[in-house]
């Protein structure tokens, strides 16, 4: 009999393993898929608000580094939500930094922007059990509507 | 000492019966989890093209009977991707409206001077994703995730 009961527990202890195994292997999959979609649903969000900023931004080119002011200004919009980002301000999606934001200007025939496209580079989710990179996605092209002023510098 | 075989015999079986329902349960609440969080990834890259693709379109509306023309085709030549950026934008349909109660494709259609027009509609209806998980257990195989967007042609401009 104490033989029979002890056998039972060996078996609840394998049992308990085994189901123990299967359910973290499920629990950490879904965390690794979850954050990773609620990630990529923010960075999409993040470039939607950039793009329609620099579709609306006056596009001023008297110097390069007018432009290099503005293309700065469109990422930062990206990673923390504002042209001019306070010192210490964080990231609207962890790690994101303005370096991996890609900004493309589509230009008309005369030289004046028609479009402008965004897309964001090599970002690394790292979620914990396994780490998901995406390399220019998510990518988002606004038309231009905003003021063309090329002999303009950036105030 | 054979009641006591019946006994521990009926508790293996319930054991195997409530690991089944509950793996049902877990697997089932796994599947929503990934599938509805794609459905929501799709509706916002949906929602962000429906809005370039809107204004692209009011962009054109100039009054002249040219300018519909130039607004279809500036809303549908939009690049677009959606579904993590792995396909293409489909069934993007743009209407025309003068105060936002009647909409028209054809812009003939409501019967005015093309110089009354300035609202456009891009509504986005063509996006089926796949569902992977919950078809397992009874959902649909395929849910439809539209997009739509209004945009004016005298846009009030937020930055200056």
């Amino acid at each position: 009999m104490t033989t029979n009961r002890r056998g039972q527990r060996g078996h609840a202890m394998l049992e308990l393993a085994v189901s123990a195994g299967v359910l973290l292997t499920l629990l950490a999959g879904t965390f690794q898929f979850g954050y990773t979609f609620y990630l990529y649903n923010k960075l999409v969000t993040a470039v939607g608000n950039g793009a329609r900023y620099a579709a609306q931004r006056t596009y001023r080119s008297a110097t390069t580094q007018d432009l290099d002011r503005g293309v700065s200004a469109i990422r930062n919009m990206v990673v923390y939500g504002d042209p001019q980002p306070v010192s210490d301000a964080q990231p609207v999606v962890p790690n994101l930094t303005p370096q991996q934001i890609e900004v493309n200007w589509v230009k008309a025939d005369d030289g004046a922007p028609s479009a402008v496209a965004l897309a964001v580079r090599n970002y690394s989710v790292d979620a914990v059990f396994h780490s998901f990179t995406f390399d220019r996605r998510p990518t988002v092209e606004f038309p231009y509507v905003g003021r063309y002023a090329p002999a303009e510098r950036e105030p | 000492m054979r009641v006591a075989s019946l006994a521990f015999h009926r508790k293996r079986g319930f054991v195997l019966i409530a690991m089944c329902a509950c793996m049902f349960l877990l697997l089932a609440s796994m599947g929503l989890a990934f599938d509805v969080g794609r459905i929501y990834i799709a509706r916002n890259e949906g929602q962000v093209f429906a809005d370039a693709a809107a204004m692209a379109a009011a962009q054109q509306l100039d009054g002249s009977n040219e300018g519909f023309t130039r607004a279809v085709a500036a809303a549908k030549n939009l690049p677009g991707r959606w579904n993590m950026a792995a396909e293409t934008i489909k069934g993007v349909k743009i209407e025309f409206s003068k105060d936002g109660e009647r909409w028209e494709q054809d812009w003939k259609s409501l019967k005015l001077d093309p110089s009354e027009i300035h609202l456009a509609r891009v509504a986005i209806d063509g996006n089926e994703l796949d569902i992977t998980f919950l078809r397992a257990v009874g959902g649909p195989n395929s849910f439809n995730v539209p997009a739509h967007a209004v945009a004016v042609s005298q846009p009030v401009r937020l930055v200056e």
